[in-house]
């Protein structure tokens, strides 16, 4: 059964628990930062940061709007990743999520661009090519000993929880509605996005607000790339090689019925 | 606090002032989200704070107010509230308000003093009958009170209105012009909504919002909380602040009730235990008074504190009939001495006597106002003088945490000696190195030692919902570091060596302390955290009756005033059982209350003896039976009534006192004891003439203000008039200190912004970092979320000083300046006060010149370089949260 | 040009040839293991991707120092393949059918190199170039364009082996196994082809050389 994590943007309260719990499950060394201005930070994911919180202050707002949004991989049922994936390192764990065998990740960092949320971070020497891709992998070892991903686990307020995907769905549906009862233009993003999020968010405004895409879409040219030119590739060598072996077989019995007749 | 973390989800509403909950105690906001998100009447959250946060992110109503302004705005509340219950009619009045609460079991319908005066008096505007200057230009006090006509009209057996208590008023002028209500009334009739946005900067709009959202928490069954830290007490009138609260949450009965209460969210997991524990200098463990020089004898001090002190006063004309006054339930119960006495043999065990009063005179007798005063800001002073040579820091770094730090500083290079401990080299520990000091000219020997953190080492911490909880230690001190437990159990033993064989003064209360601690196996060489937990629970000193000498006692109400018990803190005699299971280590995680409200009773244990929430007598009615059937706390069970004992049994939590409810001991004809049975009256103080500057809080203006005048009582600021300044429209009672000259007063100039300091600065917390920073500032996944001090502002002040988002920014004071980065922000908004546009400048205080994350000025860029060294009136707690500053571009 | 024998490719076309050919080879099966998912084991912690840096460090190397070392003789290759006239148009009619094992006379006379060699080497060279452009911009510039753009550059690169693998293909076919090209990867090992074979292939080329006129032009650097 799949499983997801429910991340509701009207409880968080930005302690940014998580984003330390998800460094200290995974081992995840400290970044050097600096204060630019904002509360936010690291900056951005990277190959030691999997999880972080945005805080958005909307910039015509009045003030009286404070944003906390997640970022993290959002475990795609239609996931880029997966698809480009040569080595299948990247892979869709039993119960759904977008699990990643580090030992076979080859460091291609195709995924890295096939994902429509920019999650995956590479790490290694750009010189050489050696290189490790990193992202949230949903935790799946506690996952598999049946305890909820570390930064579920640290939330104080229940705005991240973690169970399976079809309750999740449920309680977020009632959550929205409970919202919009007051007033409150809720939404939940995830639910058929790229054919199901594992990572589900209510949400009190539209994604957009949040630095969510409003329809994230695996790229036509990932399509392109793995449904139609992989094929044609296949098709094109396949071809010419009959094309070769015709013509040899061919070739020859003319050439010797020639020499016979000579 | 008065309830627990667990009960705020039984609010209906919750009011967050002076507090940033959701950044600075983020658990508590599982509770919060949990009454917010209920199914059934989900609970209003309210955000009142000079900047929109994240706590505020959350709330249905957010109102800004100027910093330091909490007292006009309650005020506002309150004055609300008694408007809206003076217009209702008597039916509907009863039906929005709790009367019976308000009348019954609160001091409102009592008569004052004849002769009171209140603030509007012309002839003391702003002042309340009986102040006196004090003209004494060291530091100190601005002014002090006679207290004489504070207090009721018949000191031992006031009346009561009778109108008032039944219901059958309908304008002010119905009630005895020295009724409390109607003197509370007089107090706040000029705090309209109006006058609160005037004072406050507080959207009339969203005010009215506020009070009509809280007031509905005032209907009988319906409780509101009120959540608040250190934006609350770190004002020179904090104490004010939080009697504000209290009356707000007395009018409405809420205390006593789930969901309800004054929750003060401690700033560290300990602090109601150090508390408990008389960390602070005015008491000893169990609130016990600290001794004043003029009470030589044991008897003199009883007499003083608690025959007379705690003396029953008796109300006439309410449905019970007195208090039990707990602390003197009678001559024959003298429960402050049995306190006092069972402490003092805990202490000195066989050597304290009843022939040499228990040993009464080893305890250090202050002499305030003297020699020196031992609070925070008074010790500084005293050290910056050089009456105090030698000082141990210990979880402490004043060198970021004390007010006006780099005046503190300087102070320490004034010891002889000063020992910190603490688990890293703190900013406190190398003052004699930072940066523009000479140490070569400091003479100061420091003393570093290393402690364990609170994985290592095991024992009891009190969280702020006063449960006791037991942890143990998950592994050992890293390299010599010790649990504080056993540093203190090296430094008495060595002590003790040092002075054998001396008498005297000095020696003798050392001499003769009883120190033994020790016990087998890990413990042979250090101090066993459980056997000190018994002892503070208390055990027989010697045989008697059926108990033998070491049998531990019941609980408080086993101490004895003979000497034949111990109890090193009466609070927490209980938290053992007799056969010597530590309740504290109880971890039942089944909730067994009335309707499940979360009182967890076998999950850890508090005081007094496991009361969940104090006051609760005051959630039922004159019955018995909860106000709130939804959250009822405790329910007297039918017909368990004992006429012999004139006691019942309660259902649910334990309650406060286990005598009847008042209607079914009147009907037997026994003494009706009133509900709040701490109390001399039996009744809450809505009229709390106990406080410095007067029973009632006015609206003063911050140490340090934008103003020229008191908006609300007309009071011109008064700065050069007498030696300290005159009060003005300051607090009239807020000490004033003097760190070797450093000015602790700021002027606004708004004629020239540059020379002048005309914005409100505020420090405060962020969820990243903790308090002085030590811990946190040296962990680089903390650092990596908070790397740098900031200076939070409003989009129109960064406009004006021409400063972008993220810039550095130079934040100064009349005491110094800090660099940061300025986070400009619509979060904070410029407001209009009177005439003027008023910014705020928010710092957060953690940052210093030691750890891994360190401040960008030199001086560690410490909030708390900015902040005066003045206190509030009654506690001395540095005003922190408001002063006067300016936005440079570094 | 004794024992009937012309000197078809000089010795350093013949490194170059090897040297790209088995560049091309190493940087074809490291680039597959990341094609085929049934060798995707293979590429595991990088190793492919450092053989196959190094195989096009070389692959971009090996012209740049023919070019340094024999500038005219590049300019000419170049400046050759891109020439096309009448007689490529004939070729191309009739090539299918010869190489289908049809009469050799039809064949209009041919160069140095062929029409079918100069279109592969055209192939051969332009997607060279494809490689090195695509393979550049993932090399260094993954991180600092747009995603999209990387997915367009990762199908360039893709496309440039799915046209050159079959050519090479084709290529090798012709080169080694064909029955009616006997003497055309002995030319490239050995570097001499017959009279007989060289007046067969390369009518006009034959005829030039023949003549005596020896230039630096004789040799077509192309490979087959």
């Amino acid at each position: 059964m799949a499983k997801a994590i429910l991340f509701d943007s009207t409880k968080c309260t930005a302690c940014r628990g998580c984003q330390v719990a998800c460094k200290q499950w995974n081992n995840l060394e400290a970044e050097e930062t600096v204060n630019t201005g904002t509360y936010e930070n690291p900056p951005d994911l990277s190959s030691r940061t999997w999880l972080k919180m945005r805080f958005i202050e909307p910039p015509d707002g009045d003030g009286k709007v404070w944003l906390f949004s997640r970022r993290a991989c959002m475990h795609c049922t239609e996931a880029g990743c997966v698809k480009v994936c040569p080595t299948g390192a990247v892979y869709h764990h039993e119960e759904g999520f977008v699990a990643y065998n580090k030992d076979i990740c080859s460091g291609c960092g195709y995924c890295v661009d096939a994902c429509p949320f920019d999650v995956p971070r590479m790490v290694g020497s750009t010189l050489t090519g050696k290189k490790k891709m990193e992202k949230c992998v949903f935790c799946a070892d506690r996952v598999a000993n049946e305890e909820k991903p570390a930064c579920v686990k640290t939330c104080p307020t229940g705005a991240l929880i973690y169970g399976e995907r079809t309750e999740m769905v449920d309680l977020a549906e009632q959550r929205v509605s409970k919202l919009a009862a007051d007033g409150v233009d809720a939404q939940l993003y995830g639910k058929d996005e790229l054919d199901g999020l594992h990572v589900l968010y209510v949400l009190a405004h539209s994604p957009k607000d949040y630095k969510l895409p409003v329809n994230p879409e695996v790229s036509p040219s990932v399509t392109l790339w793995q449904d139609i030119l992989k094929v044609m590739g296949y098709a094109a060598v396949g071809a010419v090689a009959g094309g070769l072996l015709l013509n040899y077989m061919v070739a020859r019995a003319r050439m010797v019925k020639e020499k016979e007749g000579k | 606090m008065t309830n627990h973390w667990i009960d705020l989800r039984n609010s209906d509403c919750i009011l967050i002032i002076g507090s940033n909950a959701a950044e600075n105690h983020p658990i508590s906001f599982k509770w919060v989200t949990a009454a917010m998100t209920r199914a059934n009447n989900p609970a209003k959250l309210i955000s009142v704070d000079p900047r929109f946060t994240r706590t505020s992110s959350k709330a249905d109503i957010y109102a800004p107010i100027r910093s330091g302004t909490d007292i006009a705005f309650i005020g506002g509340m309150i004055r609300y509230i008694l408007n809206d219950m003076q217009s209702l009619s008597r039916t509907e009045r009863a039906e929005k308000y709790n009367l019976t609460y308000l009348t019954q079991y609160t001091n409102a319908a009592l008569i004052i003093h004849s002769e009171f005066e209140g603030w509007k008096d012309p002839t003391h505007p702003g002042l309340f009958v009986g102040f006196t200057e004090n003209t004494n230009p060291a530091p100190g006090n601005l002014g002090g009170y006679s207290k004489s006509k504070w207090g009721y009209a018949d000191a031992g057996s006031p009346d009561t209105d009778a109108a008032l208590l039944g219901n059958n008023w309908t304008n002010w002028s119905d009630l005895n012009p020295k009724c409390v209500l109607r003197l509370l009334w007089e107090n706040y009739e000029d705090f309209t909504p109006e006058m609160v946005e005037k004072v406050t900067g507080c959207p009339q709009s969203t005010f009215e919002q506020v009070c009509e959202a809280y007031a509905a928490t005032g209907a009988p069954g319906k409780a509101g909380t009120i959540m608040y830290a250190m934006g609350t007490t770190q004002h020179t009138y904090g104490t004010q602040n939080i009697r504000g609260y209290a009356i707000l949450q007395l009018l409405l009965g809420n205390i006593g009730v789930a969901g309800g209460g004054i929750n003060a969210l401690r700033g560290t997991s300990n602090v109601q235990g150090s508390t408990d524990m008389c960390l602070l200098s005015h008491i000893l463990p169990g609130y016990l008074s600290v001794v004043n020089h003029k009470l030589q004898t044991l008897e003199q001090y009883v007499d003083t504190v608690g025959r007379k002190g705690k003396a029953p006063v008796v109300p006439k004309g309410l449905a019970g009939d007195k208090s039990a006054s707990w602390w003197w339930l009678s001559e024959s119960a003298q429960n402050y001495k049995k306190y006092l006495v069972s402490l003092l043999k805990a202490w000195w065990m066989d050597n304290a006597t009843e022939e040499n009063d228990f040993c009464f005179n080893y305890l250090p007798k202050i002499n305030a106002g003297q020699d020196a005063d031992y609070t925070h800001i008074g010790t500084f002073e005293a050290v910056a003088k050089g009456i105090v040579k030698g000082m141990m820091v210990w979880g402490q770094n004043p060198a970021v945490g004390g007010p006006d730090a780099e005046g503190e500083r300087k102070a320490l290079e004034k010891l002889d000696w000063l020992m910190v401990t603490d688990l890293f080299e703190t900013e406190t520990a190398a003052f004699w190195y930072r940066d523009g000091a000479d140490p070569g000219s400091i003479g100061t020997e420091v003393f570093l030692l290393p402690a364990a953190c609170s994985y290592e080492k095991q024992g009891s911490i009190s969280n702020s919902g006063r449960w006791a909880q037991w942890r143990y230690k998950a592994l050992d001190p890293i390299g010599e570091a010790k649990s504080d437990l056993a540093i203190v159990d090296a430094l008495v033993l060595k002590l003790k060596e040092k002075y054998a064989g001396e008498t005297g003064p000095k020696a003798d209360p050392i001499n003769q302390l009883y120190w033994d601690y020790h016990t087998e196996g890990e413990y042979a060489d250090e101090a066993d955290p459980n056997k000190v937990a018994l002892e503070i629970h208390g055990y027989y000193t010697k045989d008697v009756g059926d108990k033998k000498k070491g049998d531990l006692v019941t609980n408080f109400v086993s101490l004895a005033t003979d000497g034949s018990t111990c109890s090193g803190n009466w609070l927490y005699s209980g938290m053992f059982t007799t056969d010597g299971r530590n309740k504290a280590k109880d971890r039942d995680p089944v909730d067994a209350s009335l309707n499940q409200i979360g009182l967890y009773s076998g999950w850890s244990w508090c005081w007094p003896i496991n009361r969940r929430i104090i006051y609760n007598r005051a959630s039922v009615d004159l019955d018995g039976s909860p106000w709130d059937d939804i959250h009822p706390v405790i329910a007297y069970q039918e017909g368990s009534h004992n006429p012999a004992t004139n006691t019942c049994k309660w259902l649910g939590d334990i309650a406060d006192g286990g005598w009847s409810p008042i209607a079914v001991s009147k009907n037997d004809g026994k003494p009706a004891y009133l509900p709040f049975i701490m109390q001399n009256e039996g009744v809450a103080h809505i009229w709390g003439p106990g406080r410095a500057e007067g029973p009632l809080p006015v609206a003063y203006e911050p140490w340090e203000s934008p103003l020229e005048t008191n908006l609300v009582t007309g009071v011109p600021a008064q700065l050069d008039e007498s030696p300290k300044g005159m009060p003005g429209f300051n607090d009239p009672c807020c000490y004033v200190g003097d760190l070797g000259g450093m000015n602790q007063r700021g002027r606004p100039n708004w004629e020239d912004p540059t020379n002048g300091f005309n914005c409100v600065g505020t420090t405060y917390r962020v969820s990243e970092h903790w308090q002085a920073g030590q811990m946190t500032r040296n962990h680089p996944w903390l650092i990596e979320l908070q790397p740098q001090p900031i200076a939070e502002m409003g989009e129109e002040l960064a406009d004006d000083v021409g400063v972008k988002n993220g810039d550095i920014v130079k934040v100064v004071t009349a005491r110094g300046s800090i660099e940061a980065v300025a986070v400009v922000t619509k979060r904070f908004r410029r407001m209009t006060i009177g005439d003027k546009q008023v910014d705020h400048v928010g710092v957060p205080w953690h940052w210093g010149y030691k750890g891994l994350s360190k401040g960008i000025s030199p001086n560690g860029s410490s909030g708390n370089v900015l902040t005066p060294h003045v206190g509030d009136a009654n506690t001395t707690i540095p005003e922190y949260k408001t002063f006067l500053c300016r936005v440079e571009k570094a | 040009m004794a024992h009937h024998e012309v000197e078809r490719f000089s010795a350093g076309a013949r490194l170059f040839h090897w040297t790209v050919t088995i560049t091309a080879i190493v940087l074809a099966i490291t680039g597959l293991f990341l094609w085929v998912p049934a060798f995707g084991s293979l590429a595991e912690d990088s190793y492919s991707r450092i053989i196959h840096r190094v195989a096009a460090v070389i692959l971009v190397a090996a012209p740049l120092l023919f070019f340094i070392s024999r500038p005219g003789r590049a300019l000419h290759f170049v400046k050759y393949i891109f020439t096309w006239g009448k007689d490529d148009i004939e070729w191309l009619k009739a090539a299918p059918d010869y190489y289908f094992g049809g009469d050799e006379k039809k064949m209009p006379p041919q160069g140095e190199m062929n029409t079918g060699q100069k279109l592969w080497s055209l192939v051969a060279f332009l997607s060279v170039i494809g490689f090195v452009v695509s393979g550049a911009i993932m090399w260094f510039a993954k991180a600092s364009i747009p995603a999209e753009l990387f997915l367009w550059v990762t199908i360039i690169h893709d496309l440039c082996f799915i046209v050159s693998a079959s050519m090479t293909l084709v290529h090798l076919y012709l080169g080694a196994i064909h029955p009616r090209m006997t003497e055309s990867l002995k030319s490239m090992l050995k570097g001499k082809v017959s009279v007989e074979y060289a007046k067969h292939h390369h009518g006009k080329w034959y005829a030039e050389i023949s003549k005596g006129k020896e230039t630096d032009n004789k040799q077509a650097p192309s490979t087959h």
